[in-house]
């Protein structure tokens, strides 16, 4: 059964311009379909236009061209008709300092016609009871960052987007919000997520968008867009790995030697090596998968993965040429 | 509504609000405990005294009234003569005259009600604008046109509440003041007409103020905006500018700066020698009216206003 589509990008462009003349393309085309009850990933390497989608999305940034829609509305024309439906926190917001964290809640609780029981719902939901009394202005990062999630969470969006939600939490706080996001998708609140912190995203989402200067590069479930890049490598450990690896390569497999292992590729059975390297008396001591993480396959798709003595900066970035140039099929999925 | 209330809360709740209010209360306090200090009731010597002066003054006008009459004295000086009669109060030193000292103590009040009411509405929108609050509010109303328009109505709302009452408690504070240690002087029906006058004018100034205000900090997105291009212009314009149009002896130069406009809409008229002129300062000037200083002020308000709405719907937000 198709899912509803809570969020339809479609060709958004945005290139910001300067006074000077200069032009900075932050967005080239892209697109992002997130559908109902998803929690979903949003990756790119810094600059590469996460935050301008979202911030087009929410209506704070012009896009120049492209088309866009929030549950069933498009954006930001109509925008209004769905703000009580969507809560967002869009980088790491600011709050007046000598406002405390009750009185912040409660003055957007009112302009949002938001009762303000909710309020205390919601402080107790991030934590923030005991201490919403307390300035602004006293609350470490982590707290500034539970404040905007309950100030997110004040409407009960049926859509909650996230920009960076975790930013400065400690490793508790990391940890509760992921079991926020994990009870709020059980209990059908689309969630759109934006992070740098990769094994986070793999443990919490279901479905990620990777974006890089401005194009997405790859779409769809995590476990998908993961195996897109298994290629059946492993690493074998033999006490004469040179030799064992010779056997190997000389049976047509990939193989590449490291200074006490090899790994080899392009293997369907694995039980294989074991049988093969075993008749010529050289036995197998392990035998791993190497299984590729999402944190591999953002580097690589987005070709920031660092190397040794290279200095990468920010526009180093893939840039996609084309949807054909998608580096994975999955990028190129029927949004309909 | 929400947002009106909301938004009501919010300047309240500022910490600058509150400071720029105990400096307003201090501001007015120091001035009228100085006026209070100051004046004193005239004793039964200092009437007799003034009485005197004042038939003494009379028949020297008296004299130079026949001088005039008789085609010697310059035109100039004998309107002057004909406008300007002896008075008692102008003979009792020390005391508080209401009637012929209120009129500068509200131009005092409307000035400083004015700079609080600029640096109020333009640190309203600028700490929102610099601090993210604008962002957070407008995810929550993505309107930006009525949620400035909202902003801007609370805040002329706030200020001109606070002007009112400060204005009444002002006004009726030299009045006691002068019954109870001064002289109140002849206020008569024409007084309290000008006084009110005076008083709305000012008034309207202080909202023009902090409209103004508000919309530069929109247009240059930071509190600091707003005093920078008023210090700008004032620096720049009212005093660069008058010195190179005095050199080059440009024609009506009043006429070009914002100062004049202000001078007019507050006074009611100001006039200006327009040389070079032969003949009577009456032959040789010109005046502005506060109806100039009302169009050119309100012009410049819409202008700006205008331009920091169209802008704001248009930008893109940090």
């Amino acid at each position: 059964m198709r899912r509803m589509t809570v969020i339809q990008i479609e060709g958004l462009r945005k290139t910001f311009r300067t006074l000077r003349g200069g032009a900075r393309v932050a967005l080239d085309g892209f697109d992002m379909t997130v559908e109902a009850g998803q929690v979903h990933g949003f990756l790119g390497p810094n600059g590469s236009g996460k935050t301008t989608t979202l911030r087009a999305l929410l209506g704070l940034v012009h896009a120049d061209d492209g088309r866009m829609a929030v549950l069933g509305h498009q954006t930001p024309v109509e925008l209004p008709a769905v703000a009580g439906r969507v809560g967002a926190i869009v980088e790491s917001p600011q709050f007046f300092g000598n406002f405390t964290g009750r009185r912040t809640l409660r003055l957007l609780a009112t302009a949002g016609g938001v009762p303000h029981e909710r309020v205390e719902e919601v402080l107790d939901q991030v934590g923030l009871r005991d201490r919403g009394d307390e300035r602004v202005k006293g609350y470490s990062l982590g707290m500034k960052q539970r404040l905007a999630v309950a100030s997110a969470l004040l409407k009960q969006p049926e859509l909650l987007i996230l920009d960076e939600p975790a930013n400065g939490l400690d490793p508790a706080g990391i940890r509760e919000m992921r079991d926020l996001m994990r009870d709020l998708a059980a209990a059908g609140v689309t969630v759109l997520v934006s992070s740098h912190i990769l094994a986070e995203i793999q443990l919490i989402c279901d479905h990620v968008t990777i974006i890089s200067r401005g194009r997405r590069v790859a779409s769809g479930p995590v476990a998908d867009v993961v195996s897109g890049f298994d290629k059946g490598e492993y690493r074998v450990r033999v006490a004469d790995h040179e030799r064992a690896a010779e056997v190997v390569r000389a049976a047509g497999l990939p193989v590449t030697v490291h200074d006490d292992h090899f790994v080899v590729g392009d293997l369907a059975d694995p039980a294989w090596v074991s049988q093969t390297l075993g008749g010529q008396g050289l036995w197998v001591r392990e035998l791993t998968p190497l299984t590729p993480d999402l944190e591999s396959v953002f580097l690589q798709l987005t070709g920031t993965e660092p190397e040794p003595g290279a200095h990468k900066q920010v526009d180093d970035a893939v840039r996609p040429g084309s949807e054909t140039e998608l580096t994975v099929s999955v990028a190129a999925e029927d949004p309909k | 509504m929400n947002l009106v209330r909301a938004e009501v809360s919010r300047l309240l709740a500022r910490r600058f609000t509150q400071l720029m209010l105990v400096l307003l209360v201090g501001a007015f306090v120091v001035t009228i405990a100085t006026t209070l200090a100051s004046s004193h009731r005239p004793t039964a010597a200092e009437w007799e005294r003034a009485e005197f002066q004042v038939v003494q003054e009379e028949s020297r006008h008296e004299e130079m009234r026949e001088h005039c009459e008789s085609g010697r004295g310059t035109t100039d000086f004998c309107q002057a003569l004909s406008e300007r009669k002896p008075r008692l109060e102008d003979y009792l030193f020390g005391v508080f005259v209401f009637e012929r000292e209120i009129r500068a103590l509200v131009y005092f009040m409307a000035a400083f009600l004015a700079l609080f009411g600029f640096l109020v509405a333009a640190s309203f929108i600028g700490a929102e604008l610099n601090s993210g609050g604008m962002t957070n509010l407008l995810l929550w109303r993505p309107q930006r046109l009525t949620v400035l328009g909202t902003k801007l109505g609370t805040m002329l709302g706030g200020v001109l509440a606070v002007a009112l009452v400060a204005t009444i408690g002002y006004i009726a504070s030299f009045w006691v003041i002068a019954q109870a240690n001064g002289l109140p002087g002849d206020v008569d029906a024409e007084f309290w007409g000008d006084l009110t006058m005076v008083v709305v004018r000012g008034l309207l100034l202080v909202l023009g103020a902090a409209a103004l205000g508000f919309c530069l900090a929109t247009l240059g997105r930071h509190t600091a905006a707003a005093m920078g291009v008023v210090a700008g212009y004032a620096i720049v314009w009212e005093v660069g500018a008058r010195i190179v149009m005095e050199v080059v002896e440009t024609d009506r130069a009043e006429t070009f700066m914002l100062s004049t406009y202000l001078g007019a809409w507050m006074d009611g008229r100001v006039t200006f020698y327009d040389g070079p002129c032969m003949g009577s300062f009456a032959e040789c000037s010109y005046s502005l009216t506060w109806a100039h200083g009302m169009i050119v002020l309100s012009a410049l308000v819409a202008v700006v206003a205008v331009g920091a709405f169209a802008s704001f719907r248009q930008r893109d937000l940090a």
